[in-house]
């Protein structure tokens, strides 16, 4: 789920975080503050999305450039800590929200992963609350599951997407998502927890 | 800004959570102010209701040890199944890609390097079992 990835970047560092850091002779914490700022929550396309700074390996420069409002500019090397499931990994998330196309889950920290209709356990429908319901058959007896809002659900990963940002957006489509999961839970072991 | 390794290394969830709480990070939201931002904050309250939480370094240090003579898994899979933990057969199906395809069919008298067998799957979930408990059988042990 998570891995480490390494990045260069040229911070610019404003004069009134770096006055503090240096007189407290404390510049790396002004760099990290700067980095949070810069990488914390951002989805970086093709890596995922930063979760942590996991270290800084090194700093240099520190030159002020002419036109920059008296920034210092260093050139950072620094792991991040980011979250990017890989192809076929298992995850336990919540059932958030269930519309006609499908089941949203959601991790807490991170809420963009569906499951289509044609990936859940087959045969199912949806009920007339809006839930989804399995139909299990076995030895002519039917039993039925329903997937439940706030249910732990197990769920295979099937694709990681990052659709481009649009340019333009009505007012009532849906707000934009970086970074987008698809899951399946037609297989042993996938779907509820409880279930098995 | 320039991605010098886009992968410098997997981490397991045990790792994260690890670091997390080495830079401050605790179960109360509250406590967490100052120390890590909300963000990590909801990451840590994730890994806290996960398998992670009960993990230690030497317990995944061990399984790791003990799971390199199962042949047939690859270290993806291993870290799948440390992150979720399978306590029965049907959740380590789902962790090990394939798996009824790679089970030893007993007509099949072609011996494959990585085919397996169904008592190899019962042994691996045997050690899953032995070196991360379920808080429910750790509670048993500490009333008994």
């Amino acid at each position: 789920m998570f891995y480490l990835s390494q990045v260069e970047q040229n911070l610019k560092m404003p004069p009134h975080l770096l006055k503090p850091s240096l007189l407290d002779g404390e510049l790396e914490k002004g760099i990290r503050g700067e980095l949070e700022k810069r990488f914390l929550d951002k989805v970086i396309t093709n890596l995922g999305l930063c979760i942590s700074v996991y270290d800084i390996q090194s700093f240099e420069g520190g030159f002020i450039f002419p036109g920059d409002d008296g920034c210092a500019t260093y050139k950072v090397r620094c792991r991040l800590v980011m979250f990017q499931p890989f192809v076929g990994e298992v995850i336990v998330g919540k059932i958030e929200s269930c519309d006609e196309f499908g089941l949203q889950v959601s991790l807490g920290f991170f809420s963009d992963i569906r499951i289509p209709e044609r990936f859940m356990v087959q045969p199912c429908h949806r009920g007339e609350d809006g839930i989804w319901v399995w139909q299990f058959k076995v030895d002519n007896e039917e039993f039925q599951y329903s997937l439940d809002i706030d249910e732990e659900i197990r769920f295979r990963v099937a694709s990681v997407k990052y659709p481009p940002t649009p340019v333009e957006q009505s007012e009532n489509s849906k707000p934009f998502s970086p970074m987008e999961i698809t899951g399946y839970i037609n297989g042993d072991g996938l779907g509820l927890v409880s279930w098995w | 800004m320039k991605i010098e390794k886009a992968n410098a290394g997997n981490l397991t969830n045990f790792e994260v959570f690890d670091f997390l709480r080495s830079r401050g990070a605790t179960s109360d939201p509250m406590g967490c102010i100052g120390s890590v931002s909300p963000s990590e904050c909801k990451v840590f309250e994730y890994l806290s209701g996960s398998p992670a939480y009960m993990q230690t370094r030497e317990s995944v240090n061990e399984f790791l040890r003990k799971a390199d003579k199962f042949k047939f898994i690859t270290s993806f899979e291993k870290l799948n199944i440390v992150n979720s933990t399978p306590t029965v057969m049907p959740a380590l199906y789902a962790t090990i890609k394939d798996c009824d395809k790679r089970i030893a069919k007993e007509e099949e008298q072609i011996a494959k390097e990585n085919q397996l067998e169904e008592d190899q799957l019962q042994e691996l979930l045997e050690l899953v079992k032995e070196i991360f408990p379920q808080p429910a059988e750790e509670q048993e042990e500490l009333s008994q």
